[in-house]
Formats: C-alpha cells, sequence, structure tokens
C-alpha cells in the first residue's frame, strides 16, 4: 500500500471524527435518528479505516512525516508504527462498540445532543494521540481530548458529578502543565520534540530527571497512577456507563502509550535503566497495584469498584513497563488489549445493569444471574478473566508479565501479582456468586414435599444491542485469550520486539 | 567639605531635587486632592527648574543673534523643551481641577481619606 | 515626495485630525462622528501594514518630523518591530470601537458621546506615536497625552466610582511623568542628546565618567514606567481604574494602554541604554523578580474578586507582569515570548472585556456569582469567555500557548528554572479563577435569574472577530513569531 495513501487515510481517521462532531451537533437539531446514526456511522467508519492500515503494518512499515511547522524548529508530525497501530485499533474498535451501546443506553437521558459530539469529538482526538509524530501534537490532542472529556464525566449534572468533573478538571490541567514542562525541558536539551528521530535525550542530568518526573506526573495522571489517581474513582463512576467504559478502557491507556513513547522514544531505555529513574516508577507501580486492589475490596457500588480496580490493573502495565525485556513489554502491551476488553465488558454489563433495573450497590445483585442471565453471564465472563483463570485473556497477559518478572530475577514482581490476582478474587467473586447461586429479593421459595422447588425467575433483560455491545466485548476476552496465537498477542509481542530492538526511526 | 562645596556651587540642582522630593512626597501622602494637584506642579516645576539649569552655560549670554560675533550663548534648548513641558503640565492640572469639582459634586468633599470611608461604607 | 515614506506620520496624524474633527459632526449627526473615527482607524490601519510591507522589504525608515535632522528634529523609526507594536495598537483600537459605537449609548449621556471619540482618537494618535517615536522628550509630551486621553475615558462615565478611580490614575501617572522627565533630565545633564540612537553612542562613554546620573536616570525609568504600566507593586491604581470604566475604555486601557509602556521600558531597555548598563546594573533582575511577583500577586488577587470586571482587572496586573517577565530575563527567546505576549493578550483580554460588558449590556449583572445559567441564555457570549479563558490559562491552539512556550524556553535557556515554574504556577491559578466562572455558566443547575436584552448584531460580531484572532494567534502564530525572532537576534 504506497505511503501517500496511508498518510492520507491517517489524517482521515484524526480529522474524520473531529470535522463530524460540529454536523452532529447541528444535526441533532433535525432528528434524533439521525443524530445517533451519524455518530454510529463515523465510528464504524473510524475503525474499518483504521483496520486498512493493517496490511501496511505487517509489512513492517513506518511512517514519520512531518506536516507543517508551527513554530521555528518546532513540527506537528505524524507517525505510524506497530504501537499507534495497535493502540489505535483498539481504541477505535471499543469507541465503536460503546457507540452502539449509547444507542440504547442513552435513549432515555438528557442533553444528548450534548454527549454524542463530545463522544465522536475525544473518538477523533484520541486517534489523533496514537498517530501524533511528535511530543508537542501529543500534549495537544492530549489536553483536547482530557479537557474535553470533562464535559462525559459531568453528564448527570448532579452535585456529584460537578463535583468529581472539577477535581478532574484541575488534576487535567496539573497534569497538562507538568507535561507542558516537560516538553519545553526536552526541547530545551534535545532541540527537537519529533518521536522519529530516536532517543532525544542520551545523557543523564538533572534536567533531564526533572523532565522524566514531569511526564510521570503528566501521564502518570491520566493512567491514574499513585499518588494521582484521586479523581479517578469520583469520576469514573458518575459519568454515563458507556463513557466510563471509555474512560476506563481507553483513556486510561493513552497516559500508558504517553509513558511508553517517554521511555523509547524520548529517552533511550538504556538511559532510564541505567540511571536508575525507573525505580521511581516501580515503587509507584507497586503502590497502584496493592492499593487499589485493597481500596476495590471496600467498595459498595459497582462502578466504584470496578474503577479503583482499573487504577491497579493500570499498575500492572506499569509495573511491565519498568521491567524492560521482551516478556515484560509484551505482557505490559498485551495487558493493554486485555484490560480494554475486560474493563469496558464489565461497565457495560454494570450500565446494563444499572439501565434495567437502577440498582447500583453490590449487595442488590443477588438473583440478578436469573433475571439478565446475558449479562451477568458476561460480567462473570470478564470478571473471571481479570482474576486471571485461563483460558481467558486476563489469564495470558499476567502470565507473559510474570515471565517477564522472572526473567529479569524479581521475584518480588510476581509475589505482587500473585496477592492482587488473589484480591482481585476477593473482590469479584461477592459480585458473581450471589448473582448466579442466590434469588433475588422479593422471590419466596416454595416447599413441596421433600425439595423445595425454586420458582422460574422471570427473565428482563437489556436491549439486543446492548447485548451485542457486551457479548462481543466478553468473547473477546475468551477469543483472545485462548491461544497465544491470536492477533492481539502476536501485535503485542513484535512491537515489544520492535520497541526493544531500536524503535524504528 | 568637597561634598558641601560641590553642593553650593550647584545650588540650582540641589535646589531642584528638594523640590522634586518635596512634590513628590507631598503627592503621594497628603490626603487633601487640591494638595495633591499643587504638589504636582511643584514636582514638574522643580523637573523645568532642573533642564533649565542644565542649560545653562557659565559666563554665557542669552542666545540672541545680534552681529556676527564668535561669543558663548547659554544653552536654549532646554528652554524649549520646558515649554512644551509647561503647558503638558498645565493641561494635566487643568484637567485634575476640573476632575476635583467633579468630585466635589459628587462625595461632598476633596479629601482622599474621607472618600475612602465615604466609598467603604457604600 | 514618495507617499509610502510619509507613512510614519501619516498614520499618527490620521486619527489626530479625527479627533479634532469629531466633536463638530456630532453636533450635527451623531452617525456620521462614530463613522468618521472608524474611517480613520481604518486608514491608519491599511497605512500601518503598507508601511509593514515596505519596512520588511527595504530595512528600517527613518522619518524626519518638518525634515529637521537629529539633533534639531524629532525622528520617527519604522523598524518591523515597532510596525508590529503599530499594527497591534491600531488593530485592536480599530476592533474596540466597532464594540464601543454601540456600547457607549448604554453608559454614557449622549452629549459627551463625541467628546469619547475625541478622546479615543486622540489615544489611538498618541499610542501609534509612541510605538514609532525616537526622541525621549516627544516620548513625554506622547506619554502625557496618552495619561490625560485614558483617565479621560475612564472619568467621562461621572459615576462615583470612576471619578474616584481616575483621580488616583492620574496623580500616580502624573508622579510616573515626572519621575520620567528627571529621568530624561539626568540623561540630558551628561550626554545632550534627547534622540535614541544618539544617546546610545553618548552613553557608552558617559556611564564610565558620570555613572551615578546614568543610574539615577536608570531608576527613574523603572519606577515610571512600572507605575503606568502597572507592574508591582505599583499597581494600586489598576483595579479601581479598569473595573468602573466604561467596557470599551477597559478593553482599550487593559489591552493597550498598559502595553505601550512596557514596550515603551524595552525600546529604552535595549535602544538607548548601552549594553555595558545592562551588564553592569542589575536592571533586568529587579524587572524580572518584580514581575515573577506580579505574575503570583495578579492571579491571587483575582481569585478573591467577586466582581467581574475587577477579577479581569487584577488578572491583567498578572498577565502584564509575563510582559516585564520577558523583559527581565534578558534573553531572546523570552524577549519573543513577552512581545508575543503583548498581542496575545492585548486581544484576549479587550475580547474578555468585551464579553463582560456585553453581560453588563443585556442583564445588568457584574456579580460573579450572579452568572450562574447564563450561558444557556447568552451562548455566544459565553464562548467568547471560554475561549479568552483558554487562552489566559494556556490550552493548546489559542495564542496564549505558544507566549508561554516561549518564555518558558527563555528562562531555560537562561538557566533560571525557577521562572517556569513561576509561570506553570500562575496557568494553575488563572485555571482555578476563569474555570469557575465558564463551568457555572453553562453546566449550573440554577436558571440565570435576571431579564436579557436582546444583543444587537454589533457587540456579536465583535466578539466573534476576537474569537477569530485568538485562534489565529494560537494556530497562525508564525509569521509573528518569525517577525519577532528576527528582530531580536538583532538585538543579542
Amino acid at each position: 500500500m504506497a505511503e501517500n495513501t496511508v498518510i492520507a487515510i491517517q489524517i482521515a481517521i484524526v480529522l474524520a471524527p473531529i470535522i463530524m462532531t460540529p454536523i452532529i451537533m447541528y444535526s441533532d437539531r433535525i432528528s434524533d435518528k439521525l443524530r445517533n446514526g451519524l455518530s454510529a456511522a463515523t465510528a464504524a467508519i473510524t475503525f474499518i479505516l483504521t483496520l486498512t492500515l493493517y496490511p501496511f503494518i505487517k509489512n513492517g512499515g513506518i511512517i514519520q512525516l512531518s506536516l507543517f511547522e508551527i513554530l521555528p524548529n518546532l513540527e506537528i508530525s505524524i507517525r505510524l508504527d506497530l504501537l499507534s497501530f495497535s493502540l489505535a485499533a483498539l481504541a477505535s474498535f471499543v469507541w465503536l462498540l460503546a457507540t452502539l451501546y449509547s444507542l440504547d443506553y442513552m435513549a432515555k437521558e438528557h442533553a444528548c445532543g450534548r454527549y454524542y459530539p463530545v463522544l465522536i469529538f475525544t473518538l477523533g482526538s484520541c486517534q489523533g494521540i496514537f498517530f501524533a509524530g511528535d511530543l508537542f501534537s501529543l500534549f495537544v490532542f492530549f489536553e483536547l481530548m482530557s479537557i474535553i472529556a470533562y464535559i462525559l464525566v459531568i453528564h448527570e449534572q448532579t452535585e456529584e458529578a460537578l463535583k468529581a468533573g472539577y477535581k478532574y478538571l484541575v488534576m487535567t490541567i496539573i497534569g497538562g502543565l507538568a507535561l507542558f514542562f516537560g516538553i519545553i525541558i526536552i526541547f530545551e536539551l534535545g532541540g527537537t520534540v519529533s518521536l522519529g528521530v530516536g532517543p532525544i535525550i542520551e545523557e543523564s542530568s538533572a534536567l533531564g530527571l526533572i523532565a522524566f518526573i514531569c511526564f510521570l506526573i503528566g501521564f502518570g495522571m491520566k493512567a491514574g497512577m499513585f499518588p494521582l489517581h484521586v479523581w479517578l474513582p469520583d469520576a469514573h463512576p458518575v459519568a454515563p456507563s458507556p463513557a466510563s467504559a471509555l474512560l476506563s478502557g481507553i483513556m486510561l491507556k493513552t497516559g500508558a502509550y504517553g509513558l511508553i513513547r517517554v521511555f523509547f522514544s524520548v529517552y533511550s531505555y538504556q538511559l532510564i535503566q541505567n540511571s536508575n529513574w525507573d525505580n521511581i516508577l516501580v515503587v509507584l507501580a507497586v503502590i497502584t497495584i496493592l492499593l487499589g486492589s485493597a481500596v476495590a475490596l471496600t467498595q459498595t457500588d459497582i462502578k466504584r469498584r470496578l474503577a479503583y480496580s482499573s487504577i491497579s490493573q493500570l499498575g500492572y502495565v506499569l509495573l511491565g513497563l519498568t521491567i524492560l525485556n521482551n516478556n515484560a513489554i509484551t505482557g505490559a502491551l498485551f495487558h493493554i488489549f486485555s484490560h480494554a476488553f475486560m474493563k469496558s465488558a464489565l461497565f457495560l454489563a454494570a450500565g446494563s445493569i444499572i439501565w434495567k433495573t437502577g440498582k447500583r450497590n453490590i449487595a442488590d445483585f443477588k438473583g440478578l444471574g436469573r433475571q439478565m442471565p446475558v449479562t451477568m453471564g458476561c460480567f462473570s465472563l470478564a470478571a473471571l478473566a481479570m482474576i486471571g483463570i485461563p483460558p481467558l485473556n486476563g489469564f495470558l497477559s499476567k502470565w507473559t508479565l510474570a515471565l517477564g518478572a522472572l526473567d529479569a530475577g524479581m521475584l518480588f514482581f510476581v509475589l505482587v501479582l500473585l496477592i492482587s490476582s488473589l484480591l482481585n478474587a476477593l473482590y469479584y467473586l461477592p459480585i458473581i456468586i450471589p448473582a448466579f447461586f442466590e434469588l433475588p429479593d422479593g422471590v419466596v421459595v416454595e416447599h413441596h414435599g421433600e425439595g423445595h422447588d425454586e420458582p422460574p425467575v422471570k427473565i428482563e433483560e437489556a436491549t439486543p444491542l446492548m447485548l451485542s455491545a457486551v457479548v462481543i466485548l466478553a468473547l473477546c476476552t475468551i477469543f483472545f485469550g485462548l491461544t497465544p496465537n491470536n492477533l492481539a498477542f502476536s501485535l503485542s509481542r513484535l512491537t515489544a520486539a520492535f520497541l526493544l530492538g531500536g524503535g524504528g526511526f | 567639605m568637597e561634598l558641601l562645596s560641590g553642593l553650593i556651587n550647584n545650588y540650582y540642582y540641589f535646589v531642584a531635587i528638594i523640590l522634586f522630593v518635596i512634590g513628590t512626597h507631598t503627592m503621594l501622602t497628603h490626603s487633601n486632592m487640591i494638595k495633591k494637584v499643587i504638589a504636582m506642579n511643584i514636582m514638574d516645576a522643580s523637573v523645568f527648574l532642573l533642564f533649565v539649569a542644565i542649560g545653562y552655560v557659565h559666563g554665557g549670554r542669552p542666545p540672541i543673534i545680534a552681529g556676527n560675533e564668535e561669543v558663548l550663548y547659554v544653552n536654549p534648548l532646554p528652554g524649549a523643551l520646558i515649554l512644551t513641558g509647561i503647558v503638558v503640565a498645565v493641561s494635566v492640572t487643568a484637567y485634575a481641577l476640573s476632575l476635583i469639582v467633579k468630585i466635589h459634586r459628587t462625595y461632598g468633599t476633596v479629601d482622599c481619606d474621607e472618600i475612602c470611608k465615604i466609598r467603604g461604607d457604600e | 515626495m514618495v507617499l509610502s515614506e510619509q507613512l510614519p506620520a501619516l498614520i499618527v496624524i490620521s486619527p489626530l485630525i479625527c479627533a479634532f474633527l469629531s466633536p463638530l459632526l456630532y453636533r450635527r449627526h451623531a452617525r456620521a462622528s462614530a463613522y468618521l473615527v472608524l474611517l480613520s482607524l481604518l486608514l491608519s490601519l491599511i497605512m500601518a501594514a503598507a508601511l509593514l510591507i515596505k519596512v520588511q522589504r527595504t530595512g528600517p525608515l527613518f522619518y524626519q518630523m518638518g525634515s529637521w535632522p537629529p539633533p534639531w528634529g524629532i525622528e520617527y523609526v519604522a523598524d518591523p518591530l515597532r510596525v508590529y507594536m503599530l499594527l497591534v495598537v491600531v488593530a485592536v483600537s480599530l476592533w474596540i470601537f466597532i464594540y464601543a459605537i454601540k456600547d457607549l449609548e448604554h453608559e454614557l449621556r449622549d452629549e459627551v458621546i463625541g467628546w469619547y471619540y475625541t478622546l479615543y482618537s486622540l489615544l489611538v494618535a498618541s499610542m501609534a506615536a509612541m510605538t514609532l517615536t525616537n526622541d525621549l522628550f516627544n516620548l513625554f509630551v506622547l506619554m502625557e497625552i496618552c495619561a490625560i486621553t485614558s483617565c479621560a475615558i475612564i472619568t467621562i462615565k461621572e459615576d462615583r466610582e470612576c471619578l474616584e478611580a481616575g483621580f488616583k490614575y492620574l496623580v500616580l501617572s502624573a508622579m510616573g511623568t515626572g519621575c520620567f522627565l528627571l529621568g530624561v533630565a539626568m540623561l540630558y545633564m551628561v550626554t545632550g542628546h534627547l534622540n535614541f540612537g544618539f544617546l546610545q553612542e553618548e552613553l557608552s562613554t558617559a556611564v564610565l565618567n558620570y555613572p551615578l546620573n546614568v543610574f539615577t536616570a536608570a531608576a527613574l525609568f523603572i519606577v515610571a514606567f512600572g507605575t503606568k504600566a502597572a507592574l508591582f507593586p505599583l499597581h494600586v491604581w489598576l483595579p479601581d481604574a479598569h473595573a468602573s470604566a466604561p467596557s470599551p475604555s477597559s478593553a482599550m486601557l487593559s489591552g493597550l494602554v498598559i502595553k505601550i509602556y512596557a514596550f515603551s521600558l524595552f525600546i529604552i531597555f535595549y535602544r538607548v541604554f548601552p549594553r555595558s548598563l545592562l551588564d553592569s546594573l542589575p536592571l533586568s533582575e529587579i524587572v524580572l523578580w518584580l514581575a515573577a511577583f506580579g505574575v503570583m500577586f495578579g492571579s491571587i488577587y483575582a481569585m478573591l474578586q467577586t466582581d467581574l470586571k475587577k477579577m479581569l482587572a487584577y488578572s491583567s496586573i498578572g498577565q502584564i507582569a509575563f510582559i516585564f517577565l520577558g523583559i527581565g530575563l534578558d534573553q531572546r527567546l523570552a524577549l519573543v515570548g513577552g512581545l508575543y505576549h503583548i498581542a496575545v493578550h492585548a486581544i484576549t483580554k479587550a475580547m474578555l472585556f468585551m464579553a463582560a460588558g456585553t453581560i453588563i449590556y443585556a442583564t445588568g449583572v457584574r456579580k460573579i456569582s450572579d452568572l450562574a445559567g447564563i450561558g444557556r441564555v447568552m451562548p455566544l457570549v459565553m464562548v467568547a469567555f471560554t475561549i479568552g479563558s483558554a487562552s489566559m490559562i494556556g490550552i493548546p491552539g489559542t495564542g496564549g500557548l505558544i507566549s508561554k512556550w516561549y518564555l518558558a524556553l527563555g528562562a531555560l535557556e537562561s538557566g533560571r528554572s525557577l521562572f517556569v515554574l513561576v509561570i506553570l504556577l500562575s496557568s494553575l491559578l488563572n485555571a482555578i479563577y476563569y474555570m469557575p466562572i465558564v463551568i457555572n455558566s453553562f453546566m449550573s443547575q440554577e436558571d440565570f435569574g435576571h431579564g436579557v436584552k436582546e444583543v444587537p448584531k454589533v457587540l456579536q460580531s465583535a466578539l466573534v472577530i476576537g474569537m477569530v484572532f485568538v485562534a489565529l494567534t494560537g494556530i497562525f502564530s508564525r509569521p509573528l513569531i518569525l517577525l519577532l525572532e528576527e528582530q531580536m537576534a538583532l538585538f543579542f
């Protein structure tokens, strides 16, 4: 496939959603159906366009092109390599499913005319982040996405939502300012912020360390790294469920993506290892993993529990990143994929439950397995994957991460992984076991003679469209976990080899 | 000693600076608005005095050309500048005084502290 | 007598003539005098653009008033940097005037509007001349014209607050001018020149022979321009003056008048003082630290305000300190950032004041706490306010980011990373007091509680022009930045 076509497709992937945003805003006045149809179509087209880039990537193609010069010495460029493609394809896939799910979920809600344009705009800016070829454009799209996603967070406009949104916005701006500081220092030290010219910082220096810490603050805040995770448990639950799925599933990963780029394209990873700067990230990642899981145990609201779970799962990715060997990076990247599938499935399933029954408290989930078998089935499947039960994808990613830790001789990390898996089990099983093995409230068991018959419980499921989105995501957890021979895993392995082998500059 | 004789020889400059300080100090510390305007005028006058004194050449004659002799003239340029400066100072004074009239009409006083109290009570 | 060579004088004369004609015309036909001012400003803008093109092509233009060469005559210099400042002044004045035509009917008595046009034209003429002038005494005269007219456009409203604020401004401004004149006297004493070019040559020897005079002059200049440009701690007149003035005046004052003094200080530092003076005295250090404090205190005071226009005024103090930060860092990139911030802040603050003025025009509301829910009834105005706030915070895509980028780069290059932290912290503080207004206006549960008059199309179009300008300075900043970088390279 010719390079020019690929570049054109890339630009179309980023610009099409952004251009469609005002059109969708306008179509809201004409009819709801038109607006919904346009949103779904945009998400679908973006996904299909992203997939068409696969042949080029499979052949090992890399694109790094500077588009125009915004300031002297500072150019806006686009980049396409294995890492960009993997994440962009993942993002557009989950976005498509979330948009389709929203069509039914948001049918009863207010202010849809604001929700859909913002959903599509954030898709465009997210793709912009992944296709950015230099730190400056990455920063621009990162800020745009984060700030516009605020509108999704405060959608409900309750007092709680506004407070959570304000916390989110302030932390986003702090993170953005830290990123700005880091980028300025890199520009000062290296003379360029392009991601395509090889490691920009080759030597250790005090300013370099400050920039590294700034990047940790900026991207780590987005990825929910301790101690900058404080916005996450408030912001993710108050958003509407499809938006929570996207926030937890994809937008957290942009922070991880940024850190991966920092590790490999801005600094050379050998420098980070040799100067022991990665120790900071190691400590924070371990605390994140354990803290997230521990606090999740204490939550009674389903979405808050899932939010804390996200915090701890991102910790796995960060931990894998710091170990810096083939298995660990593969595991980290694959975990990005698997967590996206698992967490989106969980949030969408939880959303269906809230939509249908209005129940958010875990104690009320008794017997839901009888009322909503398909939804709870998918929830359980995704939850089991989170715990790390073979043959689901969660197991595969944790196994690979553990292999990487063992390769590097860090038994402590294997221990952390095991403890966290145990904690995962401790907070997921109490949801799924009562759902299937107990009766819902209000259903009485009648005794007939020796045994007792359990009366049939009426099945009240979510709509087919919502169900299919959840089912697809849940099936992905099986599909991508059965054998290591699946697309996501091979992409991860290739990307890890690519990054560790020099990065393709 | 040298300082004292220097000051006495250049007493124009010395007096001008003293007037400048008096003017500035009064303008900033006294609360009566009319006094502020007067002080502004004193301050401006002192700078004009300094300027004109700069132009003075010892043993020079007024800068009027009469005949074609080689004579030492006092520098006329500062004087010309000062005329412009005086005009500017006068216009600022006029504007300031009209403003004081308006303020008196509105607040009933020309004392800054009282005006602050009135504003504070509002 | 090529026309293009007379441009520096013509650009100043055009609003000057209009200033005298406008009240005569106003008695007959009020509308026509407004159009006259508009026409003269438009003419000045076109001539300024033509001057920029000419100067970029053929190099700096030296214009002598009345064909008297210096040191006897007054010289005007047009080089790309000064013409950039001139363009900013004239373009923003024209845009604010479009807004003013409609807004003034609501704020001033009918009889005085004609006089307002005179004052406005005189103000524009004096600021335009201040960018071009190359003579210290001419600078003094123009400063005084600027001071009187800028006080007058505040007090013309004749409210209680306006009069008191205007008088305070006048007194402090007069003190500044007195200090400036004394400084000029000090320099004239030791060099005998008033022309910038000659002064710079003479001063390199004069500093060695009469150091105290030159040092005193430098200190007096910093005080004089600091007072007039509201550098901390000489900013005390600004909040009252800018908050109580009619909205077009606030936009003009916050947007242009304080900038022109910062620009003049920059020109004096680099075109009058020899490099040896800047190296031997910590002049830039003093300006730098005062600016850093100004940035912090401006933002902190702004957070505590309840009145919308007072908050914007305190925000101006912080933002003008950015420009002084650029001057104080004494480094090429930082100066580019500081000078670009002149254009960015002029446009942004003018737009914010115009948005605030439109809100007051339509609803009479001035308190921030009353603004809840206003975004739903006046969407255009609040979107303009949002974009202005985004530029103040420094969100990518607006001009605010570009100037902060250069300031931060300059700070790092000169090895003073502390000031990058100051810049970042002020961005955060800006976010803390601008964002709640924006969020409350759109997302608040309560509805807006006051009646809303219809907003005239003229005011709306002025706001739209502002939004376009902000986006332009953010995305298409390259031409101006290149111009500034080229010019700064000449100084270093």
